[in-house]
């Protein structure tokens, strides 16, 4: 995460993320991607001022996928508070982080690094843990209303 | 009213894109090495790995391009764990370079099997060539 | 033991010292300049030199006029003269429509070179006639952004690092100002703007820094792909790379006629010198990263501490500071105490806000085996 101070070379007195304006071809550098399967997948594209990290959660049924949207939804609302979090993901994945020169100033880079990590890892376990309670709610309801019977 | 109102085509060209003035990738270097001899695969696992990861096809076309890609997946994943390290120190620095474009090319093709052995030899790899060979991969122009 | 000089509340974009090094002006990652005044062993803040209306990209400080140049993502340069405890700005006329970052006196400071975000570099100098600083431009052959200059020793060429990876070396002569230049190394015929050599980082990799040997035969360059590269001109140009392991530099600096330091995103110092064959080689890291010693003693402690604080027994995630001297990438380097050709000190500063010295005798007694020739 190698990134300096830029000034857009476009547009003058500007400053920004040349990942996302991806006017000039000489600043971008190659995109890599690195799957487990083809389900899940994560992004990371870099340029001299910033980085975009986008990741393709892994949704086995439709109640996963379902899930996986409204949470992703819910934290790009407050994409704010997050502050490196992008307000919409990137075509074909599920959540994008955009992390600017600005950032790193900030903030110390391993521990970017270290968030990024770690809300990976904790992504999936949080959706997993949504759905066996989703499905004992489900549960539960059912054999209430049921009873009545 | 002239005959040139006709057709608005003109007002779609993406003037900025045509601009003398910008980054041309066809001025950067552009030599052509010719891909690696695939048929000259012997049965000693290093040496196969150093003649596949020879003159790497930078610059050639997507065909040759996967053609190798194969030939190196094949000779990777062949690899017993414990050769994995010889093999590697037996290699170049701008090998070690070759071979992690490959190892993020593998990554990038989702394939179930090979996945835990390319983070086998990334590991290995990356200890190797150090976080200087993961920045040449982002860096470089020509992808493998 | 490298001495640390100063420290800032906030990352340190350019700095630059006065001949004695009793003054110091930087830039605090604002649109102001503060220049600091050493007062016994420490520094304090004297003027803040409020003109530019965006970040300040690079400073430089004559050392023989004492005049400080500021160039900024405003566009704009202002030359600042001293008068009594005052600076003064004159603004310079650089006509240009992108940001500038980079700028940097010639050794006889009647010029200077700021690079820009408009793909030229532009060379100014004093006019005498209308009272400012007049501007001329080398635009051929840059393609992108250019990222930093070095002077040759000679007042007219000039080393140029960019986006579209290359080093180029240019003809500064301004003929209104100096007298025709005597042929170099380099070439001869030295018309103002032309490129006299264009060299490739090969494989990509923008050239963050460049610098002329004090001779000025050779030229080094860092680029982006952890590579540093060195052409000599008495050996028929041909490139040295060396593709280090390590994060990219940002920086360098020639502190022998065969030794180079560059600094980067590793935060640490590396020393890569030319062996008489001609050779480039990795020497070493100017600062061994020693582990801070725990308290071993109270770890039951800490870990308990932990686990109220932060929710977690992982001592190493509330680990927040790195085992180097420097906290955060370096910026830039810069001689402190002699020249190119023998330096006895040379300073960095970084995004961690720290100024630091580091001393070459006394790192050369503190890390077995060095021998800076």
């Amino acid at each position: 995460m190698c990134l300096q101070n830029f000034s857009s070379q476009v547009i003058e007195r500007h400053n920004k993320p040349e990942v996302e304006v991806g006017s000039s071809k000489e600043l971008l550098l190659t995109p890599i991607i690195i799957s487990r399967n083809e389900k899940e997948r994560v992004l990371i594209e870099s340029s001299i001022n910033s980085i975009r990290v986008s990741i393709a959660v892994k949704q086995a049924d439709e109640i996963e996928k379902i899930l996986c949207h409204k949470f992703m939804r819910f934290m790009m609302l407050r994409a704010e508070n997050f502050i490196i979090l992008r307000r919409t993901p990137m075509q074909d994945y599920d959540i994008s982080f955009l992390i600017t020169n600005f950032h790193t100033e900030m903030m110390l880079k391993h521990k970017l690094v270290d968030f990024v990590i770690h809300f990976m890892e904790d992504i999936d376990k949080e959706i997993s843990e949504m759905k066996l309670a989703v499905n004992a709610r489900a549960r539960i309801c059912a054999e209430e209303f049921l009873k009545t019977f | 009213m002239s005959k040139n109102t006709l057709s608005a085509q003109f007002r779609r060209v993406d003037v900025d894109a045509l601009d003398e003035n910008n980054f041309n990738d066809a001025d950067a270097d552009s030599s052509t090495p010719v891909g690696p001899d695939i048929s000259a695969a012997t049965r000693n696992k290093a040496e196969a790995l150093k003649t596949v990861l020879q003159n790497p096809p930078l610059a050639n076309s997507k065909d040759v391009k996967d053609q190798v890609f194969t030939a190196v997946l094949k000779v990777l994943t062949s690899h017993r764990s414990s050769d994995i390290e010889k093999s590697i120190q037996g290699l170049s620095q701008q090998e070690i370079d070759t071979l992690v474009k490959y190892i993020y090319r593998g990554f990038a093709e989702a394939k179930d099997s090979s996945c835990a052995t390319l983070l086998a030899w990334h590991e290995k790899a990356t200890a190797a060539g150090g976080l200087g060979s993961i920045v040449r991969v982002l860096t470089s122009l020509k992808t493998v | 033991m490298p001495e640390v000089y100063h420290t800032v509340s906030s990352s340190v974009v350019c700095c630059a010292f006065n001949s004695d090094r009793s003054q110091l002006a930087l830039c605090p990652n604002n649109e102001e300049v503060h220049i600091y005044v050493k007062k016994g062993a420490s520094w304090s803040l004297s003027k803040v030199l409020k003109e530019h209306t965006e970040i300040i990209n690079g400073i430089d400080w004559a050392s023989e006029s004492d005049k400080i140049v500021t160039c900024s993502s405003d566009r704009n340069a202002y030359v600042w003269k001293r008068e009594g405890n005052d600076w003064k700005p004159t603004l310079v006329l650089l006509r240009m429509n992108r940001a500038a970052t980079c700028v940097k006196w010639s050794p006889d400071e009647n010029k200077f070179a700021v690079g820009c975000g408009a793909k030229l570099v532009s060379i100014c100098y004093f006019e005498k006639e209308n009272d400012w600083w007049v501007s001329k431009h080398i635009k051929k052959q840059i393609n992108s952004t250019v990222l930093s200059v070095d002077w040759h020793p000679n007042n007219i060429l000039l080393a140029t690092g960019s986006c579209d990876f290359k080093c180029r070396i240019f003809s500064a002569y301004i003929k209104e100002i100096e007298s025709k230049p005597s042929p170099t190394s380099w070439g001869s015929k030295m018309n103002f703007g032309a490129c006299m050599h264009e060299f490739s980082n090969s494989g990509g990799g923008w050239v963050h820094s460049v610098s002329f040997s004090f001779d000025g035969k050779k030229v080094a360059w860092v680029g982006h792909d952890s590579s540093i590269s060195v052409v000599d001109s008495e050996r028929d140009n041909i490139l040295l790379t060396v593709k280090s392991t390590y994060l990219p530099f940002a920086s360098c600096t020639w502190i022998s006629s065969n030794s180079i330091v560059s600094v980067g995103h590793d935060c640490v110092p590396y020393l890569f010198s030319i062996d008489g064959a001609g050779n480039l080689t990795f020497r070493d890291a100017l600062d061994k990263k020693e582990k801070k010693q725990s308290e071993n003693v109270f770890s039951a402690l800490n870990k308990f501490r932990d686990l109220d604080r932060l929710g977690s027994t992982k001592s190493d995630r509330s680990n927040t500071s790195l085992n180097s001297i420097h906290q955060n990438a370096i910026k830039g380097v810069a001689i402190a105490r002699g020249t190119k050709k023998d330096c006895a000190v040379f300073s960095t500063f970084g995004m961690d806000g720290k100024i630091i010295d580091w001393d070459l005798k006394s790192l050369e007694q503190s890390i077995a085996g060095l021998k800076i020739a």
